[in-house]
């Protein structure tokens, strides 16, 4: 907390840092999970990591927030390797998890407050903006509806500028049509802070969407099938929907998630 | 919400707006509305019985259908507190143990037990239910043992506590402390260890320090149940004041009851039951009104 440090709102944070990930393999006991995923994401690139249920795409995360050791393989951000959980690579689990006890303006207020920065109630403020969610400031976590809990789960870990954010399933819960407005509120938020994004997601349209890479994990022990570019403009929003170039980029890729 | 400019946030005009869902989102209208006066309704019907039966007890008393030498009369019972609050009356009893005037040492020296050991209870159980709690080991370690001593009931450690600390003060104590002492212990571990791991995952993931867990995430997290705890520790050690003043000492309202009980006065008996009855309940009030903040997060 010296006045020298700390003082500027982007100490944390910083530009978004390329992510590499090398022969990864992780088993629980007999059950082999990952079976050698590698995967390099580009600085500010979203990927997003489509694969049949149960093949590893949240042990993935897991292993790149660092909240679990591989058994092998390498994790580097920015060249440097991981080294356990920290706020600049954290991840939103399924189901978010904000802290019960607090408000959601001191939820929002938690990152910087760690990171002892000055202006954490302003970060705050501007995260509920951000969110859409100004009047829901002193609100219990509790009082509020999926969707929103949802993005104030994402809104607080990006309250720290993280050059890596992890997404497991952020939207999976909710129904169609608030996930289609959280994919624009998303892509919106990413705009604005350049940040390497892993994206884990069961929904193919989601992937379009928000992917600018596509990772096709196959069945448990899994690997990366596929790592292709996302080449459909990067003005993707709801219009996009009904483009049938679009529509039909998600039938072969429906097609191919099928068939692996 | 107000209208931002320049800062060109994305949500205002792609996220759903707070307003369009307030009406959905919010249960609180419903409930709150109804709440209160139903409350009161049914704090008013808990009186009813008691009031019923504090009638039938002055009729039977009245008609003459109960011995007073087995159950005094209200008018009697009311007027022994009155005297044991205000003195007056001119009624001591046996020994070295007054009655007259003297609710405020009886009650006073029962509640300074009470509240000592209840703190020494809060100062070891806590500690040593966390420990038990997020520790895999010290549980397999401390667990069965605790288990096995909870069983001893509050009198049967009696003789040993007489032993150990004499006749008095010291025993009354420990009784107090170990009535109050197990129920904090076991809810604070079962507390700890349902903490979801998936908030201290957050808490690291928003750079907090691996120190400061204990205070940020697992206290406030396992806090519900620490208190639950406390409120079972706070009125188990109020219980186990009485066994404490069973012998050995003249002042408490548990040693005022022994006394009169030696003289036939029932009157002073059941004041001293009341008392009982009405400083445990405020104890449990008390300490509960001082918990809400940091707990209500967890009301359903
Ligand atoms: N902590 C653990 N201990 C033992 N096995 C585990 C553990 N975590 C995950 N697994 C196993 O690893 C496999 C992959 O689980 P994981 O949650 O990563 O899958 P997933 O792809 O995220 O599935 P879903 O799409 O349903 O979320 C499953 O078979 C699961 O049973
Ligand atoms: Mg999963």
């Amino acid at each position: 907390m010296s006045p020298g440090r700390g003082a500027t709102a982007g100490d944390l944070a910083g530009a978004a840092t390329d992510l590499e990930v090398r022969g990864l393999r992780k088993a629980y006991g007999a059950v082999e999970v990952l079976d050698g995923i590698d995967l390099s994401v580009a600085a500010g690139e979203v990927a997003a990591v489509l694969g049949p249920s149960g093949c590893g795409k949240s042990t993935l995360l897991r292993l790149l927030a660092g909240l679990e050791e591989p058994d092998d393989g390498t994790i580097t951000l920015g060249g440097q390797p991981l080294r356990g959980p920290s706020a600049t690579h954290p991840m939103v689990a399924q189901g978010a998890t904000l802290f019960p006890w607090l408000s959601l303006r001191e939820n929002l207020a938690w990152g910087p407050r760690a990171a002892r920065r000055p202006d954490a109630d302003a970060v705050a403020d501007e995260l509920l903006v951000a969110t859409g969610l100004t009047g829901f400031a002193d609100a219990l976590p509790r009082q509020l509806s999926g969707g929103m809990r949802q993005r104030a789960a994402i809104a607080q870990v990006l309250a720290n500028r993280p050059p890596v954010l992890l997404l497991d399933e952020p939207f999976g819960a909710l129904d169609a049509q608030t996930r289609l407005r959280m994919h624009e509120w998303l892509r919106g938020l990413l705009a604005q802070r350049p940040t390497t994004v892993v994206l884990v997601t069961h929904d193919v349209e989601e992937a379009l969407l928000l992917g600018d890479r596509l990772a096709l994990l196959g069945r448990r022990p899994s690997r990366v099938l596929e790592y292709s570019r996302v080449s459909f403009g990067p003005e993707r929003g709801r219009a996009t929907l009904r483009d049938p170039r679009f529509v039909d980029l998600k039938v072969q890729v429906l097609e191919r998630v099928l068939a692996s | 919400m107000s209208p931002t400019s320049g800062t060109g946030t994305v949500a205002e005009d792609t996220a759903p707006g707070p307003d369009a869902s307030v009406g959905l989102d919010e249960p609180e209208p419903v409930i709150t509305p109804t709440g209160r006066p139903r409350r009161r309704r049914r704090r008013l019907l808990g009186l009813v019985v008691p009031a019923l039966l504090v009638t039938v007890w002055a009729l039977a008393s009245a008609a003459g259908w109960v011995s007073p030498r087995l159950l005094p009369s209200p008018g009697t019972v009311v007027e022994a507190a009155w005297a044991f609050v205000a003195g007056g009356g001119g009624s001591t009893l046996p020994g070295v143990t007054p009655f007259d005037g003297a609710a405020g040492r009886h009650v006073g020296a029962s509640v300074g037990r009470w509240l000592v050991a209840f703190a020494l209870a809060v100062a070891v159980g806590i500690p040593l239910g966390a420990a038990i709690g997020l520790s895999r080991r010290t549980a397999e370690l401390l667990d069965p043992l605790v288990q096995a001593l909870r069983s001893i009931p509050i009198t049967a450690w009696l003789p040993i506590a007489l032993v150990w600390f004499g006749l008095g003060e010291g025993a009354a104590r420990y009784l107090v402390f170990v009535g109050a002492f197990f129920p904090i212990v076991i809810a604070t571990a079962d507390g700890a260890s349902r903490v979801p791991g998936a908030l201290v995952d957050t808490a690291l993931m928003l750079g907090t320090h691996r120190w400061d867990l204990g205070r940020k995430v697992y206290l406030p997290a396992a806090l519900p149940a620490i208190v639950t705890g406390l409120r079972l520790g706070l009125t188990l050690g109020w219980m186990s004041v009485i066994v404490g003043e069973l012998t050995g000492t003249t002042s408490g309202v548990g040693a005022m009851m022994f006394a009169a009980r030696e003289v036939g006065r029932l009157d002073h008996i059941i004041v001293g039951m009341a008392t009982f009855a009405v400083v445990g309940l405020a104890g449990d009030v008390l300490l509960r009104a001082a918990a809400r903040p940091f707990v209500a997060w967890s009301d359903r």
